[in-house]
């Protein structure tokens, strides 16, 4: 060891230049945010919780029960069945999807040839209950609220992203 | 203390700048490899799989005399998932979520590997902006993987704070991952014959806001890291691995080129944009833990030439090949033409087609060299789907590695052969 060595460790240089990168940073803006308190918004292509829209002409869903979503599935949690209603559309009677099993890949939204089911903004999902995990066809309808308003408008003729 | 050499002689023995011989390396090798007091008596320690040095859950016993370790023997499977068993009933399309889960680190790195695979299976032409979309996506996971691997490797030497600047950075370049992607880690982005969306509006600003700001991030962490004396005295002349030790356990990327072998994949067989960026290959020589912490720098810096030498010249055209018996059509084309939602339903209810063979695939992704091997009876689900990822060989390196190397040297060598056991295991 030689003599500068010495001098280094005497006079603490190596931490005092540690410290003076941390030193910078009082002077730095702070990157992170208060989360609960304050939320930071997701791009508008993030994949949230599903949502299937409305047919603002019919006021029904705008699923007609093809079960694209459901055979593309990767890990199979969309359970559909269909049904015919008077006027002789086809449309879902039931539409389950189990959260739970979803792994955000966003194929149902990408095959759907009516542009009904889309991934949406919503990211919050941690429950107390493991039952809010299926989301039923309401629970669905329910999250159009936070479907991305730009990427997938929702009046009458339009077909969605493109 | 020492039986042979004092402690620091390998340090000694290095000279900056200067290409050591592999005899010089073999010599410096065996030298560390001393170092300890040996009494005889070995005491066996369990280290793993919850350990946070263990990077997930990887399992070594340790044989130890003393503090020298005499004997490793790794365990891995505990995060074993059985993916290629699932690829089999699942068609190509459904595979690409599932390669997602491999490299959870360089999630689009995995997705692209597979998807060059099944293109080489299926002869696929990929249109050129969508080579060039996935080779910016590439360059930033490899840039987020390093910068995750640097904060991880110098926190298990004991520098909390380092964590967290490494971390702040990732946080940009996943930004842009969600931007471009919808997901900020588990991407399934690539598609058989592209890539599944166009670079959004703002993308080409921010991206390159974040790649002008990388290198300075990275001269930062150089600052901090590269100068600091008690990580030269971690890192330097220990866990040395030569070239021929490299060839012999299969380990590649970033470990290989510190011993001084200038493979790369992305060089020596190009794939996506490669051929048409202009990037030199990071190469160090003293095969140690310090000389693949600088590839890794050097990688970071020539990732971002590469991003921008390709938003600089990113192609018109289609980012998705209209291929219609491989490919999925355009989410546009299906809500307006018939014959793309025939496609689409064609593509969902039956698959893409593939011919009878077999090939193999490999391509350089952050941890080294990743193959896959698809074997396909023809139809849409393939027969036999084999992954040789990186981790699984780096991990197998360890006894290797680390044998004869002191106890407190493992984890440092552990994390800079840069292991992810959702890789290894699979």
């Amino acid at each position: 060891m030689g003599l500068l060595d010495i001098v280094k460790k005497a006079a603490f240089v190596d931490i005092l230049r540690g410290m003076s990168v941390t030193g910078t940073y009082f002077a730095v803006d702070k990157v992170t945010v208060e989360y609960p308190k304050e939320k930071l918004q997701p791009y508008p292509r993030f994949r949230g919780a599903q949502a299937l829209l409305t047919d603002p002409a019919t006021g029904d869903t705008k699923c007609v029960a093809c079960m694209l979503c459901a055979t593309m599935c990767p890990s199979q949690c969309i359970y559909i069945v269909g049904e015919q209603t008077p006027d002789g559309r086809s449309r879902p009677a039931r539409f389950d999807l189990d959260l739970s099993r979803c792994v955000f890949c966003g194929f149902c939204e990408e095959v759907c040839p009516e542009a009904a089911i889309v991934m949406t903004q919503r990211y919050e999902l941690a429950t107390y209950d493991k039952s809010d995990f299926l989301l039923t066809k309401e629970k669905l309808l329910a999250n159009q609220a936070w479907v991305h308003k730009e990427l997938h408008r929702l009046e009458p003729n339009d077909r969605g992203e493109g | 203390m020492a039986t042979s050499a004092p402690p620091s002689a390998s340090v000694e023995a290095r000279v900056e700048g200067r290409r050591p011989t592999l005899e010089e390396l073999k010599e410096r090798k065996a030298r560390s490899r001393q170092r300890g007091q040996r009494t005889g008596e070995l005491m066996t320690l369990s280290l793993g799989p919850q350990h946070p040095s263990t990077h997930g859950v990887y399992r070594a016993e340790l044989d130890l005399d003393g503090e020298v370790i005499v004997a490793v023997r790794p365990e891995i499977g505990n995060l074993h998932r059985g993916v290629e068993k699932l690829c089999e009933h699942r068609t190509y399309h459904q595979i690409i979520p599932l390669t997602d889960r491999l490299d959870y680190l360089s999630a689009f790195a995995m997705n692209h590997g597979f998807c060059e695979a099944v293109e080489k299976l299926m002869g696929v032409e990929v249109p050129p902006r969508g080579r060039y979309i996935r080779t910016i996506a590439h360059e930033l996971c490899r840039i987020a993987n390093h910068i995750m691997w640097l904060g991880i490797h110098v926190m298990d030497l004991g520098t909390q704070t380092f964590f967290c600047i490494t971390f702040r950075d990732r946080e940009y370049i996943l930004d842009l991952f969600e931007m471009l992607t919808g997901a900020r880690l588990t991407h399934s982005f690539a598609r058989i014959g592209g890539v599944a969306k166009d670079l959004p509006d703002d993308f080409d600003y921010r991206c390159r806001k974040v790649i002008d700001f990388i290198p300075k991030r990275v001269a930062e962490y150089e600052r901090i890291i590269k100068y600091n004396r008690i990580y030269h005295k971690r890192t330097k002349g220990v866990g040395i691995f030569t070239a021929e030790d490299c060839y012999a356990w299969r380990v590649t990327g970033p470990a290989l080129r510190a011993a001084g072998v200038a493979r790369d994949l992305r060089k020596d067989e190009p794939y996506a944009a490669y051929d048409e960026v202009e990037f030199e290959v990071a190469v160090e020589y003293n095969a140690d833990v310090y000389d693949r912490f600088l590839v890794r720098m050097k990688e970071i810096r020539e990732s971002c030439k590469i991003i921008r030498q390709c938003l600089d010249r990113l192609p018109g055209g289609p980012f998705l090949a209209r291929d219609a018996a491989h490919s999925l059509p355009l989410k546009k084309d299906v809500l307006r033409s018939a014959p793309a939602m025939i496609q689409d339903f064609y593509h969902v209810f039956h698959g893409p087609h593939a011919p009878k063979g077999e090939v193999y695939r490999a391509i350089e992704v952050p941890k080294g060299e990743m193959g896959v091997y698809i074997r396909s009876e023809g139809g849409p689900r393939p027969t036999r789907v084999r992954f040789t990822t990186p981790s699984f060989y780096h991990g197998q390196a360890v006894p290797a590695l680390c044998e004869g190397e002191m106890i407190a040297d493992f984890v440092a060598i552990f994390a800079s052969v840069d292991v992810v056991l959702g890789d290894c295991d699979r």
